[in-house]
């Protein structure tokens, strides 16, 4: 940056304002962070494993018994907490089955009614299970977030995570927390594990055998499973172990790739079917030589939803199945109807093998699995897990000692921690009663049962406010944040007016007289009142829901506004110069059609998706032709590329056709482009694709992503210093500039620069497309091109420095058209949308980091095109305007005057949108949607910040860089171009 | 609104261009809007009583009923001001307005589309009927009176710069119809747990843009008067 130059008449200059803004973004990300640190908290959780202490009442410290407990061996460990349980293990060996993605529906059926008719018939012998009482079935709800890391800890830990562990979902670490595969490993069971390799990533050294498979070929279905049961028939075989753990993937797969009425998903039941079967009747042929048998418990960690994806919260995602298969039968009535939580599998599986329940467990037992036991182990077992839910509720309310509480019948709880102290201790009294008078009860008697009622009602509603309890949030942090995003988004809006103040049009000057002046206002009244209807619509959570017709609305109604304002000044005695009026006219007409495509193709992408949550399954275009089949989307993609490609290189030549950067800009543009056509040809049709073919697709993805960005970065760096400084006569850049002011003619330099902007400006967005075409699911190819095509139209609509639009209303309007975009491409606020499987093309290892910035790049498609364009943007500008009128070529100033609404506006509306949706969630924080359309939304919101950050230092850098290149070569050539 | 209009006019005084107003007096505007507006009750009186429909039973006949009525009200009230009564005939004005009907309809059309309105085959007769009705309120009445005179529409339309009582009878209904059944368009995402919140989210906006358009044509209406 020339910054030794700079004039001292305006008040604001360019590193003024650079370091103003860089230092309001640094305190926006510091409040974000402490904002996001206070109100997503790790929740207070016990420390340490249970052990002895669990098989007594609270308020027993078993310090002098514990020493010699921890030296015990495996086996002795075992009798002993066997010994104080009083309780012997129904089962001794587990096999856990975990289909991934499987809801509860598809095996039991919902609202009491049977299952869908081919789901019956897909899976025989379970439905023959269930009907002769062999299984218990469960709708086992999941809590959201409903992805599967969070969950397998959910169900061997019995405590529901913290929010933000989705975002820890592909980073998977050693659980530390107290589980049941510690308190396994603890009793020296010898375990294997056969599936997902998140189980390997969270208890890494537990398992005596394993075979990871990974959730990473999301396009693989058959493979990921026979990788699983290749090893079933030798496991099931041999005896060493006691847990088997096997863990499916191929639904949830199928799942992702095409829904809940997937072709392949009754072959999949299938296939699922019999390995139930497989197991069962193994399980049926050992039980002479074990004593208790194997148990075979059937799990799925989360439901799906119509699209075959999950995340949220719906009832289709967080139906997931827990099914108990005994060798033997339950002495229990079978229904298909029974409802739970997914945590309490934690808390009946430690029953169940009698290892002490995980510390931090919010279940409840699944009393009907236990119905083998006798009246007094029934009761012993509710004791149990009473006991561990009053330890939990101790460490939440410090002072709880329910000896204080009178608990008269008639006295009315005060507060949570009186209630269930006297819950408690109503239950304990009476259990205490019954074991005393032992002569005299009956079985199954009015005594039994009250008391089974008395702990029963303790637990659900302790286990109710457990898992649902508002965490504390530290007030002082979350105002600490709030105050911090306050003070940047004022100092971002502040800027913007000091510096509208000090170039107060950023076009032309010449035609504005007051009449044009007053004319101008609708618009930026209508974006002013966009930015209010959005933060007011964001405190509802049906608008959170469905906020793709706000978008699309206000940008509709925006561009309507621009339209009529183009048909105001379209009429002839509106005209300054009478010999103009031809070229006016045409110009006028060419706005015109420039309107009416923005307008035609965000119709379109409206269309494309219905998107949002409640109206998701209404007829629209994506699901029309994904119905038509594959050909016509193969056919559409194709176009859509090729049409990507040439409008691109049109755009690109058009400029520089005689000059001799036309070979290279062709081969830059065509090459990749060739690539990614070759590679949407060839691989990208199949699910069934095959291993090789898979090999081949991820180098040629990897290939285009080098090329893309060797091709970009270099024409970032090389453009500026090599592009000729031609004082041309033509009129270069005609198709975005018909006036071309004298003053810009004369100054090759300034000619240079713009060039190399426009250069650099559409090698980006071309790279970006292409790298969206290969990226984005093959029905969104075709938003990417009308997206790209509402971009160039608003581009070439703004480009002739209309005196009525000022600038920041131009770049406001790009930015709607990128938010409007992004809904157009299918995004909604639920993470469930969010493209899992494109995160993968082209990654040939797990990689958290990468998959993380691919899926990033496919969810901010259209926001960051639409920042990336502001780079073409600034170069379709008149820059004569920009030139500082003392001092011609300061390049400070020409800096300032660039990029400063391109980077200003952007970060000025985020911040804005930050700060109102920040107090927002801050106040819907005890709304019953909180997690689950308040907070996906907040990650959104957080998520859009950083695409903003990144797309506007690109733009703001890759300008600062041209322009020191031209600067420098000015030094250096300077007075050849004096003269 | 009103006041920034006369501000305007104010500040523009008549442009140098062939002056149409007509004088006409507030009376006559009023006596016209009235016989408007009873056109456009009787309408639904009509629909109520012989049919037993309404908008939220069936959206598409009601509007073709209400369009009727109020199409033949209007065309021929408004053909009584015609710009130039010597040279355009009372019969010609009519035959024009007639055929700014269809124009004004596809112009609706395409404007209700473009914010949002439905595409189908299903909607197609309901996107038809509304923006025949849209078309009556909003382009007949200046057909009816400027005929093609490119001058007049591009004021009243583009500009917004009515001059004298005419245009604003022109002007201040059309802009009302617009402005209401833009903010009847408005994305409402309720909880459709109501008989009358019943239909795709896009019927519903139909339904409110035609039921709001006729407050705001009522309130624009009342505007006018008084200004005149």
């Amino acid at each position: 940056m020339n910054t030794k130059t700079i004039s001292n008449s305006s008040s604001l200059t360019c590193t003024k304002l650079t370091l103003l803004t860089v230092l309001a973004v640094l305190i926006q990300i510091t409040g974000l962070s402490v904002f996001i640190m206070g109100f997503f908290p790790v929740k207070p959780t016990l420390s340490g494993i249970s052990g002895l202490e669990s098989f007594y009442p609270p308020g027993f410290d078993p310090t002098d018994l514990s020493q010699n407990v921890s030296t015990l061996p495996p086996d002795k460990l075992k009798s002993f907490y066997q010994e104080l349980s009083g309780v012997p293990p129904v089962f001794d060996r587990l096999v856990l089955m975990v289909i991934d993605g499987l809801p509860a529906e598809f095996v039991l059926g919902r609202d009491g009614m049977h299952p869908r008719k081919e789901f019956v018939e897909a899976m025989p012998y379970t439905q023959s299970l269930l009907a002769k009482g062999l299984a218990i079935g469960y709708h086992a709800k999941a809590a959201p977030p409903t992805v599967t890391m969070p969950r397998l800890k959910a169900m061997v830990s019995g405590a529901i995570g913290g929010f933000l562990d989705v975002a820890f979902n592909f980073n998977t670490q050693a659980f530390l927390d107290d589980n049941l595969i510690v308190q396994f490993f603890r009793f020296g069971w010898k375990m294997v594990m056969l599936g997902d390799e998140t189980w390997l990533k969270l208890f890494p050294t537990m398992f005596t055998r394993c075979d990871g498979v990974s959730s990473f070929f999301v396009k693989d279905t058959i493979q990921v499973d026979y990788n699983v049961s290749r090893h079933l028939a030798d496991e099931l075989k041999s005896t060493d172990w006691d847990l088997l753990i096997l863990h499916y993937l191929g639904l949830d797969h199928v799942g992702h790739n095409g829904g809940r009425n997937s072709n392949l998903m009754t072959p999949k039941l299938m296939e699922m079917d019999e390995v139930i079967k497989m197991i069962h009747s193994s399980t049926i042929q050992t039980q002479e030589v074990k004593q208790r048998g194997t148990l075979l418990l059937v799990v799925s960690d989360h439901g799906m939803t119509e699209s075959g994806n999950h995340g949220g919260s719906s009832y289709e995602e967080t139906d997931s199945l827990a099914l108990f298969i005994s060798p033997g039968t339950f002495n229990y009535t079978s229904e298909t109807n029974n409802k739970a939580f997914q945590v309490d599998i934690a808390a009946t599986l430690a029953l169940l093998f009698g290892v002490p329940i995980p510390k931090n467990n919010v279940g409840t037992l699944m009393a009907e699995v236990f119905t083998s036991l006798t009246d007094e182990q029934q009761l012993r077992i509710l004791e149990l897990n009473s006991w561990q839910l009053l330890r939990l509720l101790q460490a939440q309310f410090p002072e709880l000692e329910c000896g204080r509480f009178s608990c008269e019948p008639g006295s009315v709880g005060h507060d949570d921690a009186e209630m269930f102290c006297c819950l408690y201790l109503d239950a304990a009294a009476l259990f205490e009663s019954w074991k005393s008078k032992s002569s005299s009860r009956s079985v199954g008697g009015d005594d039994y049962r009250s008391i089974v009622l008395a702990y029963q009602n303790f637990l659900r509603s302790a286990s109710k406010w457990l898992s649902g309890r508002a965490t504390d949030k530290p007030i002082g942090l979350l105002a600490c944040g709030i105050a911090a995003m306050l003070l940047s988004c004022s100092i971002l809006v502040g800027l913007l007016f000091v510096y509208g103040r000090d170039s107060p049009l950023g076009g032309i000057q010449h035609l504005s007289h007051k009449e044009n002046m007053k004319k101008g206002h609708l618009d930026e009244i209508f974006i002013l009142a966009v930015i209010f209807i959005l933060i007011l619509s964001m405190g509802s959570s049906s608008m959170v829901e469905e906020e793709q017709y706000i978008w699309h609305f206000m940008t509709a109604s925006l561009y309507l506004i621009l339209l009529r304002k183009t048909l105001q000044s379209s009429t002839p005695g509106r005209l300054l110069h009478a010999q103009n009026v031809n070229s006016k006219q045409k110009r006028s007409c060419s706005r015109i059609y420039s309107i009416v495509a923005v307008l035609t193709s965000g119709r379109i992408l409206r269309g494309w998706h219905q998107g949002g949550v409640n109206w998701a399954h209404l007829p629209d275009i994506s699901k029309f032709l994904e119905q038509a089949g594959s050909a016509p989307i193969k056919s559409l993609q194709l176009i859509s590329i090729l049409l990507v490609i040439s409008i691109s290189l049109t755009s690109i030549l058009w400029p520089f056709w005689k000059s001799r950067f036309v070979m290279l800009f062709t081969v830059i543009f065509l090459f990749p482009g060739w690539l990614v056509l070759q590679d949407i040809l060839n691989y990208q049709d199949s699910i069934f694709a095959s291993a090789s073919s898979d090999a081949i697709a991820t180098t040629m993805a990897q290939n285009i992503y080098a090329l893309l960005s060797i091709f970009t970065v270099g024409t970032l760096f090389a453009i500026p210093w090599f592009m000729p400084l031609k004082n041309s006569k033509t009129s270069r850049l005609c198709c975005f500039s018909i006036d071309i002011s004298p003053q810009i003619q004369s100054e090759p330099l300034l000619w240079g620069f713009r060039d190399s902007i426009y250069v650099i400006g559409w090698c980006c967005v071309f790279s970006w497309c292409l790298l969206q075409l290969l990226l984005q699911q093959p029905i969104n190819s075709m938003p990417v091109l009308l997206l790209l095509v509402q971009i160039l139209a608003s581009i070439w609509y703004f480009s002739d420095g209309d005196p009525h639009t000022r600038q920041w209303v131009e770049v406001a309007a790009l930015y709607y058209v990128g938010m409007a975009g992004h809904f157009g491409l299918g995004n909604t606020n639920t993470l469930a949308t969010i493209d899992v499987a494109g995160a993968f093309i082209g990654v040939s290892s797990h990689s958290t980091f990468i998959s993380g910035i691919l899926m990033f790049i496919i969810t901010y498609a259209s926001p960051m095109l639409a920042l990336l364009s502001m780079l073409i943007y600034v170069s379709a500008k008149d820059m004569s305007a920009f030139v500082d009128t003392q001092n011609e070529m300061n390049f400070g100033h020409l800096l300032k005057m660039c990029v400063g609404y391109p980077c200003l506006v952007p970060l000025g509306l985020n911040s804005i949108f930050l700060v109102a949706y920040t107090i927002v969630l801050l106040l819907m924080r005890n709304h019953l949607f909180v997690w689950s359309v308040f907070s996906p939304k907040y990650l959104y919101v957080c998520a859009t910040t950083a695409c903003i950050y990144i797309g506007t230092l690109f733009v703001a850098l890759a300008t600062t860089y041209t322009c020191m290149a031209f600067a420098t070569r000015r030094m250096w050539k300077g007075f050849f171009w004096k003269g | 609104m009103e006041e920034k209009k006369k501000k305007q006019q104010s500040i523009n005084p008549l442009e140098t261009k062939n002056d149409p107003v007509l004088c006409i007096s507030p009376a006559k505007v009023l006596v016209l809007h009235l016989i408007c507006g009873l056109g456009l009750a009787s309408g639904f009186w009509a629909a109520h009583y012989f049919y037993s429909i309404n908008l939220v039973s069936n959206p598409a006949e009601t509007l073709r009923l209400i369009w009727i009525v109020e199409a033949s009200v209007v065309i021929l009230l408004y053909s009584l001001f015609r710009l130039n009564p010597d040279k355009c005939s009372y019969s010609r004005a009519v035959v024009g307005a007639l055929l700014g009907l269809p124009a004004g309809a596809i112009v609706n059309a395409l404007g209700a589309i473009v914010l949002g309105a439905p595409v189908g085959l299903q909607h197609f007769r309901k996107t038809v009927h509304w923006s025949l009705l849209m078309s009556v309120f909003t382009l007949v009445p200046a057909a009816s009176v400027f005929g093609s005179s490119w001058t007049d529409w591009h004021r009243i339309f583009a500009q917004t710069k009515p001059i004298g009582p005419v245009d604003y009878m022109i002007c201040l209904p059309a802009h009302g119809a617009v402005i209401g059944a833009w903010f009847g368009a408005w994305p409402m995402p309720l909880d459709w747990e109501r008989s009358w919140q019943y239909g795709t989210s896009q019927l519903w906006q139909s339904i409110v843009r035609s039921a709001s358009r006729i407050s705001n044509t009522n309130q624009s209406w009342g505007r006018s008067e008084e200004l005149s």
